[in-house]
């Protein structure tokens, strides 16, 4: 669990929660925007560290 | 007999007491405005983010601004904005933040969002409370 790719995902699940909660009312549409959130937040990151991968430190 | 202004009752909706409600405790603003399901929404995760910011040895930043460590003190604000779970975690003792672990910042990003995140809670409360959403 504290590997970096499962805490990003553990994260992203707790930010992806809250903001479909604050921002759509019903069940239903939160469960997609919330789904959508999360796909996001790990493809991006995944896109992201791949992009960085070449880069020197 | 007639009710004096001091004699009425303040309405449930408050948006002072709302606000700070919602805020010491994440979620109570929407449970007192009857928005159950998002209140539990919130209380449970929130709460959830926080500890697991403390148990992944994350620390738990003072108060008080210290110009040579501003960052220092913006993370305190950003902690504090969990509200009552910051006092407790502080009265157990946990939040002293173990700066060698592996998991040291990735705990002290849980517990700074979990704070952040309530502070939008707050006003999304606040909204509620005044009738904009």
């Amino acid at each position: 669990m504290t590997t970096h790719l499962g805490l990003m995902a553990l994260f992203s699940i707790f930010v992806s929660v809250v903001f479909a909660a604050l921002m759509r009312d019903a069940p239903r549409e939160q469960m997609l925007f919330g789904a959508r959130l999360f796909g996001g937040f790990m493809g991006a990151g995944i896109l992201i560290g791949w992009l960085l991968y070449p880069l020197p430190l | 007999m007639r009710a004096d202004a001091a004699d009425q009752v303040e309405p449930a909706t408050n948006k002072y007491l709302i606000a700070a409600v919602a805020w010491a405790i994440p979620g109570a603003g929407h449970l007192l405005l009857g928005r159950r399901q998002k209140g539990i929404t919130f209380l449970v995760a929130l709460t959830l983010m926080f500890a697991t910011g403390l148990w992944l040895e994350g620390r738990i930043f003072p108060l008080g601004f210290d110009l040579s460590q501003p960052l220092v003190g913006l993370a305190a604000i950003a902690d504090l904005g969990i509200g009552l779970p910051y006092f407790v975690a502080k009265f157990m003792g946990e939040g002293a933040g173990r700066v060698v672990a592996v998991t040291y910042e990735y705990g002290n990003a849980f517990a700074i969002v979990a704070g952040l995140l309530n502070m939008l809670v707050v006003l999304d409360a606040w909204d509620v409370a005044e009738g904009r959403k």
